[in-house]
């Protein structure tokens, strides 16, 4: 059987395959992603393989009988984006330790908290493993009706494993200490991790067999709303407290999937739009995490760009945060018209970083399916923009964008820029009020139980409004 | 003409405003309706089909050129009942039973409406009873199913039986696309034609109507 080395940073592994054997397959255990799932379009799995001379993308190459030598890009993407931000007790834990975990489609985060003063002991983060698999859930429910179901199961156990661990190792205690875990996520997420047949979630009417809410061998999983709204947002939503006031509030938690959240006179109302992982940094030429060196800041001023790096390292590419301020920017600049078309492509934002019509076009259908998921859930619910007094903005993206940029390019309405409020990872958050507070599961149920789908899929008033809003203006 | 020609060009820039004055002035100066369709909104949406097929514009430019093809012929539709314009052909369109995604199949509306034929649109979940009795009673010459789903595409297969079971096989083209969907897969079921795009699924119900 030929050998493939793998070098990784200094480290080198020795994997034996069978000839015609996927690179991408032999490399998934090393972290190494496929952020388009395999077709070949994204370019994010480039990789320095013995024997060509230009980089090849792994998911498009077979070896052959040959022995093969492969050397993988170190860094791997640890986005700083799933942090909650809340300040660390330094205090080694006194009582009960509990573990709570955001199971996100593309970001898992974990966090552990004192369960008797309610401290957070440690946080930590990591892509999800699946992403190798695929990038939306779409690709992963499909990829587990072919026999991939116990190999996503796997992966993500053994993530949220080695995020404990790591947490643990920060705490300063054992891992047998954690007596409790709350772990949230997607329905598609909760389905894999529990390695339930997905199949339901796949083809309309799209009734999930199962909403959890329920505890299980791992943890307690908090109740989804429906097959596309899930335990995150539910835990969200409970983190909000948006529906323990009187004022109409909007939710919107920006993630691969961006999932939203409307409370109007009693009634809360939830949808969710395919926005996909644009705004991750998977699909655009130079799209990155948010990794050091990163451009997360864009402005326009003078006629000219400035732009800012995360940890103001070298510009290695740009996330999420930047590509949104980089549209508002060009558009501020006339540099792109408001159908998107950029005068100049590609557009140079730094040395080496550049944004290429095909980025912009991306971003066009992102943008225009958040958009279009607000209008169409406000028309739905019949509320007018202006009756929102409070806008929640949630998830690791959401978090870090600029509002003005999001209202400039119309991915929000306008009129909601200036009453947002950040919650960062309000799952994560929400998931840790479950795990601390004694009436928390009571009020997740409620607030899962009470939810009201607007379906979103087929709908002619959302076709219109998804057309509409392509539109940078 | 050069008035036809710019509205021909400002809808492939996406101007919808532009467009609609410029149909405007078109119509003010007694430009016949048909000719203002055909010559200038017709003839840019089909440039931007054809930039679209060999991959030099995406989703978003043939949306914004759509909805900017959408704003002059609100202007039009009036005047084209009043001359009495037919419709080169008729088909209906919708994404099949399960599968909900309507994107490609909203795109390969708007391309069938730019080559000139009229298109039922049946939405989505569209189950293979349904799709065939809208074909024979509304004497649609093509049934169009999309489907974006690896489960779902199976339903495709159903269409082609459910249209020979009621005897209407042979006056109706069954054409299919959709991210799963092959042209072994079409062969497979025996529907007519698979097509990789929107742009090129226009061009063979343009040929089927003749148009």
């Amino acid at each position: 059987m030929p050998v493939l080395t793998v070098r990784l940073g200094t480290r080198r592994y020795e994997i034996p395959f069978t000839p015609g054997a996927s690179l991408g397959d032999l490399l998934h255990e090393f972290g190494h992603v496929h952020p388009c799932g395999g077709r070949g379009i994204c370019g994010k799995c480039r990789v320095l393989l013995s024997g060509h001379d230009e980089p090849v993308l792994s998911c498009r190459t077979t070896l052959g009988e040959e022995d093969a030598e492969v050397f993988l890009p170190q860094s791997l993407p640890v986005s700083q984006i799933a942090m909650t931000g809340e300040s660390l007790t330094s205090l080694p834990a006194k009582g009960d330790v509990g573990a709570a975990v955001d199971i996100g489609t593309t970001t898992i985060a974990l966090a552990l908290y004192d369960m008797e003063t309610g401290g957070c002991l440690a946080e930590t983060a990591m892509l999800n493993p699946q992403t190798a698999i695929a990038a939306d859930v779409i690709g992963r429910i499909d990829a587990a009706m072919k026999g991939k179901l116990e190999t996503q199961r796997k992966l993500v156990t053994a993530a949220v494993d080695t995020l404990l661990l790591r947490a643990c190792d920060q705490a300063g205690i054992s891992a047998g200490d954690v007596r409790q875990r709350v772990l949230t996520g997607n329905t598609t997420m909760l389905y894999l991790l529990t390695g339930r047949d997905p199949s339901s979630l796949s083809h309309a009417p799209f009734l999930a067999d199962t909403l959890f809410g329920a505890e299980h061998e791992r943890g307690y999983l908090p109740p989804c709303m429906n097959a596309f709204v899930g335990a995150d947002v539910t835990c969200a939503v409970l983190e909000s407290g948006m529906c323990d006031a009187q004022e109409t509030a909007l939710l919107c938690d920006l993630g691969t999937n961006g999932e939203l959240a409307l409370w109007k006179d009693g009634r809360l109302y939830v949808t969710s739009t395919a926005a996909g992982p644009v705004f991750e940094g998977a699909c655009i030429s130079c799209g990155v995490s948010s990794v050091p060196g990163a451009i997360d800041r864009v402005l326009a001023q003078g006629g000219r760009m400035y732009v800012h790096t995360i940890g103001e390292q070298p510009a290695v590419g740009v996330c999420g945060s930047g590509l949104l301020d980089a549209c508002a920017a060009l558009l501020e600049l006339e540099m792109m018209d408001e159908t998107g078309y950029l005068e100049d492509a590609p557009c140079m934002l730094a040395d080496g970083v550049s944004l290429t019509q095909a980025d912009i076009r991306a971003v066009q259908l992102a943008k225009a399916a958040i958009f279009a998921g607000i209008s169409t859930l406000l028309a739905k619910a019949g509320c007018s923009v202006q009756e929102v007094k409070r806008f929640y903005v949630a998830g690791g993206f959401g978090s870090h964008a600029s509002m003005a940029s999001a209202a400039a390019i119309g991915m929000i309405p306008r009129q909601l820029a200036g009453r947002a409020k950040v919650i960062g990872n309000a799952a994560l958050r929400g998931a840790a009020r479950l795990l601390l507070s004694p009436q928390g599961r009571a009020q997740a149920e409620a607030i899962a139980g009470a939810a009201v789908h607007v379906p979103l899929g087929g709908d002619a008033g959302f076709n219109n409004a998804y057309m509409e809003a392509m539109m940078f203006e | 003409m050069e008035l036809l020609e710019q509205i021909s060009q400002r809808l492939q820039a996406g101007k919808a405003k532009e467009v609609k004055s410029l149909v405007q002035q078109a119509i003010d100066a007694g430009v016949p309706a048909q000719d203002i369709l055909e010559q200038g909104l017709l003839s840019g949406m089909s440039v931007i089909g054809e930039k679209f097929k060999r991959n030099e514009v995406f989703v978003p430019e043939v949306l914004v050129a759509a909805r900017a093809m959408n704003r002059g012929a609100e202007l039009l539709k009036p005047l084209l009942m009043q001359e009495g314009v037919k419709a080169t052909g008729r088909a209906c369109i919708g994404t099949v039973q399960g599968d909900l995604h309507d994107i490609g199949k909203n795109l390969v509306k708007m391309m069938l409406e730019a080559k000139g034929l009229e298109v039922i649109d049946l939405g989505t979940d569209v189950s293979a009873e349904t799709f065939v009795k809208t074909a024979a009673e509304q004497n649609c010459q093509i049934i169009c199913c999309s489907a974006l789903l690896t489960t779902t595409m199976s339903v495709m297969g159903d269409v082609v039986r459910a249209a020979e079971a009621a005897g209407i096989r042979n006056q109706v083209k069954i054409m299919v696309g959709g991210a799963p969907v092959s042209q072994a897969f079409c062969d497979e079921i025996g529907a007519d034609a698979y097509t990789p795009d929107a742009a090129s699924a226009a061009d063979f119900a343009a040929s089927v109507c003749g148009a």
